[in-house]
């Protein structure tokens, strides 16, 4: 925990300045201000409605911004498309249905690497990714809705790493999973991060489980930031509680 | 002269398709694509009888009517179990059908030749034989069905159509009748167009069917568009627009085997430029708004709670709603097992639980939009367990949804309008028969709207449309539109989240108020500090199941209940 | 028995005709949502530019098929850009698409008319056989038929299943947002499928224009046969629909030995209508 600390600042690969958004007329998302530095896992908490599905979508370019500026390594990004983001190197995995339900798994991860066209890169990448979750080498053949929630996840998260993404969004993976796979599934990100020095940005409500992975928090009430730092005040439940 | 009345008489007849098409579409938001075959199904009424048994006019309009709103009848069954995309198949598959069984029942229909020789209206001992005798009778057919149309699409009747085509879920939560709604507005609806179709077989004496083919109900679909959606007087305007439009081509010379498509090209290019440029049509709805009127001056803002909600009866502490081991799987997931929980009067209770953990769900079974696969939910003693929503919302208990679903397009008083109990203009008999008991009920009733409008502080915004509102203004609607209803027991889902603290604390006092008025209050909540500030006891649910139940101050002391509300 | 053999054969060629029209459809509407209720008249705008091509210019009919396919794509891929696409940018409820994709049927539908007249046209510069089973008999044109539905069907199961721009067809298909979340672009895929699925109704034109001849009422009857061959076979599955517009051909021609032909939309929608009382979701449904 001291040794976070001490480390030297890292690098900063996303810097997110005054970013408002929301749907229509309706703001979710007031000036928030966000950043995530190389290698580090950032988790944004909330409470359902406190903006932060709309905040890493319109980070990612799903949704257009009212105002604010997203930069990625320094580089204005604000309102690129998402096809121009994904080839930059940044992934987001989706709540949810973050994968193609009808497909194989190989079909998936195959599909994760849609911008890349070198068929060896993407067929190491393949086997990286599998051997990372050897689950999806085991059911590579198998149509992925067929698959258990916790292992639709693991593919989720391979095809966002199909293109050896700098940094990766992940909205909610805990969502709809039972307990201890949840467990799982954090642990598989945090080796993603370790493994692959990759920096993470995490939408959250589970904070049980993802503040243990947790290198720096932020959390949002009603689209705006109340609390940002390091994730050990947040282990009082008392305090938690006045924050959400 | 001639030439003059001839095009006059289109327009009634037009007119008449037009607004009839309306109300099915644009109040009650049924995409049926199959008017043409209403148009017909008069028309060949008129024929057949006309030329085989020799009935003439007003006879041949009532049985086209009567036979015609019975198919109408035939259609809604089948309508209402699919979705938008099938229903756009099956009418378009009866459009088919139709032109198959006239070309095909010869005998009957005369097949493609068609009917000739239909006896001419005569009336008063004159055979209206020439437009300019025809013109007065079209003339008052088309006043005839578009004020039946008209007073049909102004009344409360038309209002909840209007409702129940912004959002269908929320209609049922405010105590609708879909089923009912959608099997009178077609039967009105094809009813009235058959009389265009009597008219039109007396009038050219002649039927065959390539009148009535799909080009017939897009044109007729092109005229409601082009007049705007919802706005009867629109269709008519559109009516003539596009019967008048391609006369024009009678000046360009164009050639007569080819007139007639070019009128088609002339209605398609219409269409498509009308929803580019201005989709709500010529004529938005607005027209067919509620108006408040004097009534609204006579409200004094932010109203108290006692004009606003009736105080339920009973003692406070009571048990109304008693819910029993619930439980509902969908496939092979179970949302919800052995849920037990008793809303009593007086108390707020709030669902905690974290996402997922069955609190929508539970809503959902105990208003009656899920079927429980297990246990009873009894409301005062009566199992209301296997009711429909609007049944349940009749009952006594109703319910708010998480993601709004107002009636987007309606204003605010008619969102709340809507959601009054007991309208006899809601009663389309009524509607008709006893018009000033419709309207006086309905002065009273805008009175209590707005008075309910004053007490959540949405006066000033009455006659705003509730699309426009900020989303503090769309909450407190929901509120407004939960009271309306006059249920004793209100399910609240999320009504504070994604709300700045001054709206909370408003709607926090409201929900306060409720309790005080005697009402059972159930809210779904994730904002703890709201939750301790406001309920008497706090429901736990984990995993489909009541994980336990007390204070909020009990409760939330508790460390293994956190560790499980944050995991 | 003779009368049998008959109606199955009919069957067998109007399934495969059927089964052209049905996948054209489908691959439209299962990747972008479209219902393109022109998809009946650029069809027959196709069969009618084959027609001008070998009857009024003059060309081999080889070449004025190619010709034409190349041209109907270009006409589906127009009606995309230039009415759908606009719709689809102002977010415009999936109602409006379908109102202006009626608008775009009738004055398509009704410039045929004015352009070519009503009558039916046939070219006569290209011979072909009858053969005989028994007293039953069919043509090289029927054949050709089978043969189109089959290479096409073949073709383009090979395509989505090997090709990445087919992979593409089908992950969006299945869930766009996340298509576009993996960096598809989906305007050019939506391209690419109205000019795919309009090809392919072209093939459809051409060997009708050889088999019945052209009028240019022939849109409805094929939009309509496609769409509910897409919707009995589930939608979203090409599979499906290529199933459903067998049955439907089968059921039509098999009804035939006890119903009068005329009544053949009705069979259909009888078909359609216990489909979907009986199974909602389609043949196929979908993972």
């Amino acid at each position: 925990m001291t040794e976070i600390h001490t480390m030297p600042i890292a690098e900063p690969v996303l810097e997110v300045r005054g970013l408002s958004a929301g749907y229509g007329k309706r703001a979710v998302v007031h000036e928030v201000d966000l950043t995530v530095r190389a290698g580090e896992i950032r988790v944004l908490l909330g409470h359902n409605g406190a903006g932060k599905t709309t905040l890493v979508r319109s980070v990612f370019g799903l949704l257009r911004p009212s105002a604010g500026t997203v930069r990625y390594r320094g580089e204005d990004i604000t309102r690129r498309r998402c096809a121009d983001n994904v080839k930059a190197g940044i992934a987001l995995v989706p709540q949810g249905h973050g994968i193609f339900r009808s497909l194989t798994v190989r079909e998936n991860l195959e599909l994760g690497a849609y911008t890349a066209h070198d068929p060896a890169e993407i067929r190491a990448n393949r086997d990286a990714v599998m051997d990372l979750f050897p689950i999806l080498r085991e059911r590579a053949g198998q149509i992925a809705g067929t698959m258990s929630g916790g292992q639709q996840q693991m593919l989720a998260m391979g095809m966002a790493l199909m293109h050896r993404p700098d940094v990766m969004i992940l909205d909610e993976p805990s969502i709809g999973l039972a307990p201890n796979l949840v467990q799982r599934v954090m642990e598989a990100i945090a080796e993603v991060n370790r493994a692959l020095r990759m920096a993470v940005l995490m939408v959250e409500q589970n904070v049980v489980h993802a503040l243990p992975i947790a290198q720096s928090v932020t959390v949002l009430r009603t689209g705006r930031k109340i609390y940002e730092g390091p994730p050990e005040p947040l282990g009082d439940r008392q305090y938690l509680m006045t924050l959400f | 002269m001639e030439y003059l009345a001839h095009i006059l008489v289109m327009v009634c007849l037009y007119g008449i398709l037009a607004t009839s098409f309306n109300l099915l579409i644009g109040f009650g938001g049924i995409f049926a694509l199959a008017h043409a075959t209403f148009y017909a199904s008069g028309a060949y009424a008129a024929g057949i009888l006309g030329t085989k048994l020799g009935i003439g006019f007003p006879l041949t309009l009532l049985a086209g009517v009567v036979v015609t709103a019975g198919l109408g009848l035939l259609v809604a069954f089948p309508a209402m179990r699919v979705g938008s995309h099938y229903l756009v198949v099956i009418t378009l598959a009866l459009q088919a059908i139709t032109i198959d069984v006239l070309m095909n029942s010869k005998p009957l229909t005369g097949g493609p030749d068609g009917i000739a020789g239909i006896p001419p209206v005569s009336l008063f001992g004159t055979a209206l034989t020439s437009p300019v005798t025809f013109l007065p009778l079209a003339a008052v057919m088309a006043a005839l069905c578009c004020a039946v149309a008209w007073r049909l699409g102004a009344s409360p009747f038309g209002r909840s159509l209007r409702a129940m085509r912004e959002n269908e879920a929320a209609a049922q939560a405010v105590g609708k009748n879909l089923v009912r709604m959608k099997l009178v507005v077609f039967a009105m609806s094809a009813g009235l167009a058959s009389v265009a179709g009597t008219l039109i077989a007396h009038y050219i004496a002649f039927v065959n069917p390539e009148s009535f083919t799909i080009e017939e109900t897009i044109l007729i679909l092109a005229m409601v568009i082009l007049g705007g959606m919802g706005n009867l007087w629109g269709s008519l305007a559109g009516a003539a627009i596009l019967v008048l439009l391609p006369e024009g081509l009678k000046f360009v010379h164009v050639p007569g085997d080819i007139a007639d498509m070019v009128r088609q090209v002339i209605y398609g290019v219409v269409l498509i430029v009308i929803l580019r440029l201005r989709p709500e049509g010529l004529f938005p709805e607005t027209v067919f708004r509620t108006p408040t009127g004097a009534a609204r001056s006579s409200v004094p803002a932010n109203g108290p709670l006692s004009s606003a909600v009736e105080r339920a009866g009973g003692t406070p502490g009571e048990v109304v709603v008693s819910a029993t081991s619930l439980s509902k799987h969908f496939g092979g997931i179970q949302a919800v097992k052995d849920l037990t929980i008793d809303l009593k009067r007086g108390e707020i209770v709030g669902l905690i639980g974290p996402n997922g953990a069955g609190k929508t769900t539970a809503f959902n079974l105990l208003s009656g939009f899920l079927r429980p696969t297990g246990g009873t939910i009894l409301y005062r003693g009566r199992d209301v367990t296997t009711l429909k929503p609007h049944e349940v919302v009749a009952a006594g208990l109703a319910r708010s949804f998480q993601d709004l679903k107002l009636f987007t397009k309606l204003t605010v008083v008619e969102n709340i309008l809507v959601s009054l109990p007991a309208q006899p203009g809601d009663r389309p008999l009524d509607v008709y028969v006893r018009p000033g008991l419709v309207r006086r009920a309905d002065r009273e009733n805008v009175a209590r709207a707005l008075e309910i409008a004053s007490f959540v502080g949405l006066l000033a915004k009455a006659d705003e449309t509730a699309a426009n509102l900020s989303y503090a203004e769309e909450k407190l609607l929901v509120i407004a539109r939960l009271l309306a209803t006059g249920a004793d027991v209100l399910l609240l889902d999320e009504p504070l989240s994604g709300l700045d603290t001054v709206t909370v604390e408003r709607i926090c006092g409201v929900i306060r108020d409720l309790a005080r008025a005697n009402k059972a209050v159930c809210i779904i909540e994730h904002n703890l500090e709201v939750i301790r500030g406001v309920c008497d006891e706090i429901v736990f649910i984990d995993e489909g199941r009541v994980l336990t139940k007390g204070p909020p101050d009990t409760l939330m002391r508790d460390r293994e209940l956190a560790e499980r509300y944050f995991g | 028995m003779d009368l049998l053999i008959q109606l199955t054969l009919n069957g067998l060629f109007n399934g495969a005709h059927f089964a052209l029209l049905a996948m054209g459809f489908a691959l439209i509407f299962g990747t972008t949502g479209v219902v393109h209720f022109a998809y009946g008249p650029v069809y027959a705008v196709g069969a009618y530019a084959i027609w001008a091509l070998a009857a009024l210019v003059g060309l081999p009919f080889w070449l004025a098929v190619l010709l034409g396919i190349a041209f109907t794509a270009a006409l589906g891929v127009g009606c995309y850009l230039f009415i759908y696409r606009p719709f689809e940018i102002s977010g415009s409820p999936p109602f409006v698409v379908l109102v202006a994709s009626l608008g775009l049927f009738i004055v398509m539908k009704n410039l045929i008319g004015i352009v070519f007249g009503t009558g039916v046209k046939t070219v006569d510069s290209v011979a072909y056989d009858v053969h005989f089973v028994g007293n039953a008999f069919f043509t090289t044109v029927q054949l050709g038929q089978v043969a189109a539905a089959l290479l096409v069907g073949c073709g383009i199961a090979l395509f989505l299943r090997a090709s990445r721009y087919g992979k593409a067809i089908r992950a969006m298909a299945d869930n766009r947002e996340m298509a576009t979340v993996i960096g598809i672009d989906t305007t050019r895929l939506s391209i690419l499928v109205f000019a795919l699925g309009s090809a392919v109704s072209a093939v459809a034109g051409a060997l009708v224009l050889l088999r019945d001849g052209l009028n240019p009422n022939m849109g409805f009857g094929a939009v309509f046969v496609a769409f509910v061959a897409v919707i009995v076979g589930g939608v979203g599955s090409l599979r499906g629909a290529v199933i459903a517009a067998f049955l439907l051909a089968f059921v039509q021609s098999l009804g035939m030995w006890q119903i009068p032909t005329e009544w053949q939309n009705t069979i259909v929608f009888v078909v359609l209508f216990g489909f979907l009382l009986a199974r909602p979701s389609g043949i196929v449904r979908r993972a």
